[in-house]
């Protein structure tokens, strides 16, 4: 028994291996958005088939889903669904999504077949997907109370991840 | 009837059940010395062989007839694409490379049970069993965590397609395969390691056999290597060829170490030293293909080459654990009982020098292993994400590379074994002229980095010292084929520090009609057009190049828009010459308005040609050219009666 190699090989091998380990299940491409525990990014924007504005500040007090989405991003179609029996569940939530390079017109269609449990603004130009640093659509946005972003949820969120978020800002 | 997934399924099970039978097989006659159970396990390694061959002929066949009630046709399949991107995407996704990895493998076994057993028949049956036992591991991947012959039920009418990106270039069809012959070849030198330690003993006819399918694997990875920097280059729109991306790393691991290898067996080979460390290597080699498929398979890793995120990482980790653990402990029982033979007794020698190169080689790896896996670190320790980037590999791997290209022209230049002062000093000198007018010629080119200006001089004298050595050889085919490979290699270096410090890009802004200068180029843009295919549209500028005022070329960077995806994919545009490529990609472009990057690199088209000459090299020592076989019988049967 050659102990050199042995205690070489297994420090080695223990190294890499917890390492590789403890990547497992993380998600290369996720960033952490740097709002997270910050004031969310204040914005008054138009609703979607009216010509009213919404301002996200008038929500304060209450807990707010922010989603980003479009009418030609096929996971928001998927997640769709999900949104809005979550918001029809939970009317202590405010549930808000903002539509993202698209036309009202597609997007009035989308919501009239699909259904819409709540309200929805349209983001021209862009500019709250810039401020909120939305890297691609659906991303979701959880606001406590105060207004403070507490999740940055990449992708479409499943029934129990929002579940499991709301339970942890409406304990809050 | 049964369905074609279910016939698959049923392929895949035969091929675990026999890799697990002949891998136990396998182990158990080489213990008992049973030469009916060799026999057996012989079998049983051609019937592994085949029945992975006969499960990727039914899923070619399902892809072909759009039989979209096999999950992976479901998954991968379009109606719409060309028969070409049809046939290649058995490798576009997971399941299906995964199966693709099978059926290399199988061949490989099934050929290296056919054509390596003369000479090792003590070591055979181990080799077979630790073949089979990865066979096995694969089947398992293949029937289980990554199975590509899932029923659809009902199956969907049409599929998406493979990734765009792999119906956007040519060179996507040769890249991947050619990996997997690299990467999956080095299964079988690891099982004539395994075999060696096993045994205690490792024989000239073992080493040959070891030596000749690491070869091999070594040239299938060189030339995916390049094809896969190519296919960036060509592809991806930055200009470079090389990004140090995790996954470009771990094809480079695997080829670092089995060059060290190459190296030190011929040590072996020639003085009966370094046989545990050989081993090691060897097993090392083997050990980084698998840590390179955990990289690209286990979504750990963020890479332009990342499959999604899936279940099969852990699988992976699992084998890859389990053969780390299995090799150390095999190297720790046995190392010891293979005896040197002799010693290093002249630093200053062709055998020292062997040994400073494999130092190198692996202080190369383990620093582009620490680079790759060390955001990993990081986020484990402090949660706190970050990369590695250019500057870090940069600024450890450019003096390794510059030390083993002196390596190259110091190592053959010195004589093996002990030396006078004056024999080295005749030995070392002269090239040194080599050296020197490389140099000149450089810097009156215009080479101004310090770095380029030492590369140059290293390369002009193992230029020289290399090319003496191939006018002097009359009769040896293997050291005539390792010379191009140094030929090859010195160039490609060279060609790699002229080409990444001495380029000029920039970027203009074109209306229709407009022209813009580099270099001795004047591009100029002539409108944008519109081409649809079946399966894509792009919008192409069409840019007309004229070189010191007489036109030259036409090319044509596009825009390619997939139907299933959401961004265009750029694909630039290379005019290529032998001095030098104009490369042209788009950064925006309007009907009448193109924003483009421009961008000169010298020499980038001698990096590929010096792989190829590398690959060709490996090719002439690894073929027994009829010509050249007698006379190397007869020499080494001269060397077998000088040798105590």
């Amino acid at each position: 028994m050659n102990r050199f190699v042995l205690s070489t090989g297994a420090v080695i091998t223990a190294a890499l291996v917890a390492v590789l380990m403890s990547g497992l299940g993380r998600d290369p491409k996720h960033i952490d958005s740097p709002l997270l525990g910050n004031a969310a990014p204040h914005f008054v924007m138009k609703s979607v088939g009216s010509a009213e504005t919404i301002d996200i500040a008038k929500f304060r007090g209450k807990p707010v889903v922010l989603n980003f989405w479009a009418t030609w991003c096929a996971p928001c179609w998927e997640e769709h669904p999900v949104l809005n029996e979550t918001a029809r569940a939970h009317p202590e939530v405010q549930f808000l999504g903002v539509v993202f390079q698209d036309e009202e017109a597609k997007i009035q269609d989308f919501l009239r077949r699909r259904g819409a449990a709540y309200p929805t603004v349209i983001d021209d130009g862009g500019r709250a997907a810039i401020a909120y640093g939305v890297g691609g659509v659906p991303e979701t946005f959880i606001l406590d109370a105060n207004g403070t972003i507490v999740v940055k949820h990449d992708g479409p969120v499943s029934q129990e991840q929002l579940q499991s978020y709301l339970a942890e800002v409406v304990r809050k | 009837m049964i369905t074609t997934a279910a016939l698959g399924r049923l392929l895949i099970l035969g091929a675990l059940l026999v890799s697990t039978a002949g891998a136990f097989l396998g182990f158990a006659s080489g213990a008992k010395r049973s030469e009916e159970g060799l026999r057996w396990s012989r079998r049983l390694a051609y019937a592994f062989g085949a029945l992975m061959l006969v499960a990727t002929l039914v899923m070619e066949h399902a892809l072909l007839r759009h039989d979209f009630s096999v999950s992976y046709v479901a998954h991968v399949g379009s109606r719409d694409v060309p028969v070409w991107v049809t046939i290649v995407s058995l490798w576009s996704s997971l399941e299906g490379s995964i199966l693709f990895w099978g059926l290399v493998l199988g061949l490989y076994i099934a050929a290296a049970t056919r054509f390596t057993s003369r000479g090792n028949e003590e070591a055979m049956p181990y080799a077979i069993g630790t073949w089979l036992a990865c066979g096995s591991f694969f089947s398992f991947l293949i029937a289980g965590p990554a199975n590509p012959f899932l029923t659809m039920s009902p199956a969907p009418l049409d599929g998406p397609g493979p990734n765009p990106l792999l119906q956007n270039h040519v060179l996507m069809v040769a890249h991947p395969p050619l990996l997997y012959l690299g990467y999956v070849g080095m299964t079988i030198p690891f099982g004539f390691a395994v075999a060696a330690l096993l045994r205690g003993k490792i024989g000239p006819t073992l080493v040959r056999a070891m030596r000749n399918s690491l070869l091999l694997s070594w040239i299938f990875l060189s030339i995916a290597i390049m094809l896969g920097g190519w296919w960036a280059y060509e592809v991806l729109g930055w200009g470079g060829y090389w990004a140090w991306d995790p996954v470009e790393n771990a094809s480079l691991l695997p080829w670092l170490t089995a060059t060290a290898a190459l190296h030190s067996a011929m040590v072996m080979q020639r003085r009966g030293v370094l046989k545990g460390w050989t081993l090691t290597l060897v097993l090392s080699s083997f050990l980084l293909t698998i840590l390179g498929t955990f990289m690209t398979r286990s979504g750990v890793f963020n890479s332009v080459h990342s499959f999604t995120q899936s279940a099969i990482g852990p699988t992976i980790l699992v084998f890859l654990a389990a053969v780390l653990i299995g090799s150390v402990t095999l190297l720790a029982l046995r190392i010891d009982t293979l005896e040197s033979e002799g010693r290093i007794d002249a630093p200053v020698s062709r055998e020292g020098t062997f040994l400073l190169n494999n130092l190198l080689l692996v202080l190369f790896t383990f620093t582009v292993l620490v680079g790759t896996v060390f955001p990993l670190v990081v986020e484990a320790v402090n949660g706190k994400q970050m990369s590695v980037g250019r500057p870090y590999f940069d600024s450890m791997v450019v003096p390794m590379g510059v030390a083993l290209l002196f390596l190259l022209g110091i190592g053959p230049a010195l004589p093996w074994g002990r030396a006078s002062r004056e024999e080295i000093r005749r030995a070392l000198l002269p090239p040194l002229a080599g050296g020197i007018a490389l140099l000149v010629v450089g810097v009156i080119f215009g080479a101004r980095n310090p770095w380029t200006i030492v590369t140059l001089f290293a390369g002009g004298y193992a230029l020289q010292v290399t090319l003496v050595q191939l006018a002097k050889l009359r009769h040896s085919r293997r050291s005539f084929g390792a010379y191009v490979i140094h030929v090859g290699v010195a160039i490609a270096i060279v060609a790699i520090a002229i080409s990444s410090t001495m380029r000029t890009q920039r970027e203009v802004m074109l209306q229709q009609g407009q022209s813009a200068t580099i270099g001795a180029y004047t591009v100029t843009f002539n409108g944008t057009e519109e081409r649809s295919e079946p399966h894509r549209t792009s919008s192409v500028a069409r840019i007309a190049v004229a070189k010191d005022g007489r036109a030259v070329t036409t090319l044509e960077p596009r825009m390619n828009q997939y139907e299933m995806m959401r961004e265009p994919i750029g694909t630039p545009d290379v005019h290529s010459t032998i001095g030098g490529d104009l490369y042209i990609s788009i950064v925006s472009l309007e009907a009448n308005r193109a924003g483009l990057l421009l961008i000169v690199t010298p020499l980038v088209s001698w990096i590929w040609i010096a792989v190829l000459l590398m690959a060709a090299g490996g090719f002439i020592a690894l073929v027994q050219f009829p010509r050249f076989a007698a006379k190397t019988a007869a020499k080494s049967l001269v060397e077998a009666k000088a040798t105590p």
